[in-house]
C-alpha cells in the first residue's frame, strides 16, 4: 500500500520530495441525495487554505471534492459553485445510501487513482502518488469512513478539528527525524480541543524520516466539526470540472444489505423550543435537586434542556430516573454536541468553556446564572446573575408564575 | 461442539473516572489526571454488556482485551465481571506508549488475532469513544486492519448461527436534519462500536435464568481474574516494532495549550442574584423575549 521499502533515501527538505503529494481532496456526505451542510464548509475551509497556498508556494494544486451517490450528478455545480474546483463523481445504485464497506473502497481508490488525478491536473500527472491533504466531515458517518479510509491508505488523521493552518515547520522528534532538525515544507496544523473545552493539541501528521524507519505517511487527514467554518458565498459562474470515476467493486464490498431504513425525528428537539435551559458541572453542590429546579423552569418556560459536555460523562447519581434522562450525550450543547439558536438561552452552573460557546453563541439572548464574575460566560452573555442557583431558581420561577397569572387575570 | 461456538471479542479502554469525587479538575478547567482515578470507560462497560448479551443469546464464548499499562488490568478485570468473559488479554509493551490511533488499532489487530487460541472472531464489540481521547477512530481502523466489515451506533444485533449472518440495528444522526435507523445484515466476521443508548434483550425464562447464572459465574471469576489473563508483550504478539507505539505513529502531539479566551461577544449587565426585584425584572425581559417571536 505504502511506497515506502527499496526506494532511495531522498534529500528530505527537497522540494521533489513532496511532488508526488498533490491538491486537498474534501470527501462529500449526502443524506438520501441531500448535500449535508458541512460540505460546503469544508469546501469554504479548503478554498481560503489553498488560495493561499496556491500563492505561497506558486503552485496550481486543486480543492477536489469527492462525491459517491446516485442520481446526483446535476449536484456537482453546486460543489463547484461552492469552491470546488474539482469534483470526482462516482455513480451507482450502491451509492444511494452510505454503506462504510463500500464507500471505504472506493474513496480509498479515488485517493490512488493515477487517471484521476491526470484529470484533476496535467501539471502533476506524473508525479502524483496521493493526496497531499484530505477533509472529513466529524459527524458520526464521517468520522467512521475517515477511520476506516485512512486505515486503507495507511496515513495519519486527527478527529473533531476546528482550526487549521499550513505551514513550514521546523522540529526535531526522536522517531520522527532520530533527534535531528529537520524542516516539514507545506505542514498542516491541525487543532482539536479536548475534551473539557479549555486545551487545544495541535495535530501532524508527519512522513518518517528516521533512517532506520522511513515511511511515507500522506494524505494529512483530519475530521472537521461541523459548523465550526463558513462557506464562502456560492459562485455560479466559477469554473471547476467534473470527473466521473467508475468504481472497481468486487462481490465482497457489496455484502452489506440494507433491510430497512426510517426517519426519526430525535424526542430532544432544540430547533422548536424558543428556550433553551443547560446546565453545568455548577450543580455539584446539590446535583439532584438543582436538576429538580432546572426541570421546573423548562416547565415554567417551555423549554428543552441542553447540558455541557462534563455533564454527558455522568459525574452524578440521581436517583429520579425522569431528571437522570437529562444526563445524556445527545443533549450536550457545542462543538462535540448540538449547535442552537433559541430566543433565550439560559445557562446555569456553565463556565463557558469555548467548546460550550461555540455551540449557543446563535442564541438571540443569553442569560447566565454563576456565581463566579470571571468565568468565561460572563463575557458571552446579556444579563449575567451573580449568585448561587439554589437560591436564584426558586425566586425566578416564582416570579414567572407570577407573571403568567397576571397575564391570565388580564385575558 | 466446542469449535462451533460463537466466538466474540470486546476491545476495552482504562480511562479516566469522571464520576464526581473521583474527577479532579485543575483550577483552569483542564482534567487533573495524577488526582483522577481511572476506571472501565462507560462507553466500554457498554460494549461488554453487548458481549453478555451475546453469551446469553447464543453461548458465545467471549474474550476481552485491552492495550494499556499493567494497571489496565482493572479494566479487564471490571469487564469481565459485567460479561463473564472466558479470557482476559492484556497487551501491555513500553514500545506501545504513545500510540497514535493507527498504531493502537495494530496492537488491537494483533492481540484479536490470538484470542480464542487463534480462532478468528465472528464479532467484535468495541465501545464508541473514549472518554477521555473521544476520537472514535480506534474501534473502525482496528476493524479495517482485521479485514471486519464494521459497523458503527450499533444499537441491536442478531445472528443467525446457521447462515453465519448478522443483523445489526443502526442509529445515526444526521447534522441538521434528522436521526436515521437502519438495519443492515452482513455475512460474518462483523466489528460493532456499540452506541451508548444500548440495552441488552432477554426476555424468555430460560434467558433471564442464563443471565443469572452467568452473572453467578463473572462474581466468581472476576474474583480470580488473574487466573483468565494472559499479558502480552510486542514481541510475543508478534507485530512490528515499527508498526506500534510512537515509531508506528503517523500523527504526532505538536504542541498543547490553553485555547484563548474568545473575543468578548456581549456586555453582560450585571445582576444580584440576592436582589428579588432585579431577578423580577430578568423574568419580565424573558417572557418579553418569548413573546416576541
Amino acid at each position: 500500500m505504502s511506497s515506502h521499502g527499496n526506494e532511495i533515501a531522498p534529500s528530505p527538505s527537497l522540494e521533489t520530495s513532496d511532488g508526488k503529494y498533490r491538491h486537498l481532496y474534501v470527501v462529500m456526505e449526502h443524506e438520501d441525495g441531500n448535500l449535508l451542510q458541512v460540505n460546503f464548509e469544508m469546501l469554504g475551509e479548503a478554498r481560503r487554505l489553498m488560495d493561499e497556498f496556491n500563492i505561497r508556494y506558486s503552485s496550481e494544486e486543486k480543492v477536489v471534492a469527492v462525491l459517491l451517490g446516485h442520481e446526483m450528478r446535476s449536484q456537482c455545480d453546486k460543489l463547484i459553485s461552492y469552491g470546488a474546483d474539482v469534483v470526482i463523481y462516482a455513480d451507482n445504485p450502491e451509492f444511494k445510501y452510505h454503506r462504510n464497506l463500500v464507500y471505504t473502497r472506493v474513496i480509498s481508490q479515488i485517493a490512488l487513482d493515477k487517471d484521476c488525478s491526470a484529470k484533476i491536473s496535467a501539471r502533476y500527472a506524473n508525479e502524483f502518488q496521493r493526496p497531499r491533504f484530505m477533509f472529513f466531515s466529524a459527524d458520526d458517518t464521517g468520522r467512521h469512513l475517515s477511520a476506516t479510509v485512512l486505515a486503507e491508505l495507511d496515513s495519519g488523521l486527527a478527529s473533531d478539528i476546528n482550526k487549521l493552518v499550513i505551514d513550514d515547520i521546523e522540529l526535531k522528534h526522536e522517531h520522527k527525524t532520530k533527534g535531528r532538525m529537520e524542516k516539514y515544507n507545506k505542514t498542516l496544523e491541525m487543532y482539536r480541543p479536548d475534551f473539557s473545552g479549555f486545551l487545544w493539541t495541535t495535530i501532524l501528521c508527519l512522513d518518517n524520516r528516521h533512517p532506520d524507519n522511513r515511511r511515507d505517511y500522506h494524505p494529512q487527514s483530519c475530521s472537521i466539526i461541523p459548523g465550526v467554518f463558513s462557506p464562502i458565498p456560492s459562485d455560479s459562474s466559477r469554473k471547476g470540472i467534473i470527473v466521473d470515476f467508475a468504481a472497481t467493486l468486487k462481490p465482497a464490498d457489496l455484502s452489506v444489505k440494507i433491510l430497512n431504513r426510517k426517519v426519526v425525528k430525535s424526542p430532544i428537539d432544540f430547533d422548536s423550543h424558543k428556550v433553551i435551559v443547560s446546565f453545568g458541572r455548577g450543580i455539584n453542590e446539590s446535583p439532584e435537586e438543582n436538576i429538580a429546579l432546572i426541570d421546573n423552569l423548562r416547565r415554567e418556560l417551555d423549554a428543552e434542556v441542553g447540558i455541557s459536555l462534563p455533564i454527558s460523562k455522568k459525574p452524578y447519581n440521581i436517583s429520579n430516573s425522569k431528571l437522570s434522562a437529562y444526563i445524556t450525550p445527545e443533549r450536550v450543547i457545542g462543538t462535540s454536541g448540538r449547535k442552537v439558536a433559541p430566543s433565550v438561552y439560559i445557562a446555569v452552573g456553565i463556565s463557558g468553556a469555548m467548546q460550550h460557546i461555540a455551540g449557543m453563541k446563535e442564541a438571540e439572548f443569553v442569560i447566565a446564572i454563576n456565581p463566579d464574575t470571571d468565568s468565561p460566560i460572563k463575557d458571552e452573555c446579556d444579563i449575567f446573575i451573580k449568585g448561587r442557583m439554589e437560591e436564584i431558581l426558586p425566586i425566578l420561577i416564582e416570579e414567572l408564575k407570577e407573571l403568567k397569572a397576571i397575564v391570565e387575570v388580564r385575558s | 461442539m466446542e469449535s462451533s461456538r460463537l466466538k466474540v471479542s470486546v476491545i476495552i479502554k482504562l480511562e479516566p473516572d469522571f464520576s464526581e469525587g473521583n474527577v479532579s479538575y485543575n483550577s483552569d478547567g483542564t482534567l487533573n489526571r495524577a488526582e483522577t482515578k481511572s476506571i472501565l470507560g462507560p462507553h466500554s462497560a457498554v460494549a461488554s454488556m453487548a458481549a453478555l448479551n451475546a453469551k446469553i443469546l447464543y453461548n458465545a464464548e467471549v474474550s476481552v482485551g485491552t492495550m494499556g499499562p499493567p494497571i489496565a488490568e482493572q479494566a479487564l478485570q471490571q469487564s469481565q465481571l459485567i460479561c463473564d468473559a472466558d479470557e482476559l488479554h492484556l497487551y501491555s509493551d513500553r514500545i506501545f506508549a504513545g500510540a497514535d490511533t493507527l498504531a493502537t488499532a495494530e496492537v488491537l489487530r494483533a492481540g484479536l488475532d490470538k484470542m480464542h487460541d487463534g480462532a478468528k472472531s465472528d464479532i467484535v464489540f468495541s465501545g464508541h469513544r473514549a472518554s477521555d481521547g473521544e476520537t472514535g477512530q480506534t474501534g473502525p481502523q482496528t476493524a479495517w486492519k482485521l479485514g471486519y466489515t464494521f459497523f458503527g451506533n450499533v444499537i441491536a444485533f442478531s445472528v443467525d448461527l446457521e447462515r453465519r449472518l448478522a443483523r445489526v440495528t443502526r442509529l445515526v444522526p444526521i447534522q441538521g436534519l434528522h436521526d436515521v435507523i437502519e438495519e443492515l445484515e452482513a455475512p460474518l466476521p462483523i466489528f460493532i462500536t456499540i452506541h451508548p443508548s444500548y440495552k441488552p434483550v432477554f426476555t424468555t425464562v430460560s434467558q433471564r435464568l442464563t443471565f443469572f447464572k452467568c452473572q453467578k459465574e463473572a462474581r466468581d471469576r472476576s474474583a480470580l481474574y488473574k487466573d483468565y489473563l494472559k499479558t502480552f508483550t510486542a514481541q510475543t504478539l508478534g507485530v512490528d516494532p515499527k508498526l506500534v507505539g510512537l515509531p508506528g505513529s503517523p500523527t504526532i502531539v505538536y504542541r498543547v495549550e490553553k485555547i484563548p479566551r474568545a473575543k468578548t461577544s456581549r456586555m453582560a449587565e450585571i445582576v444580584d442574584g440576592s436582589n428579588r426585584d432585579q431577578i423580577k425584572a430578568v423574568a419580565k425581559k424573558m417572557t418579553d423575549m418569548i413573546k416576541v417571536k
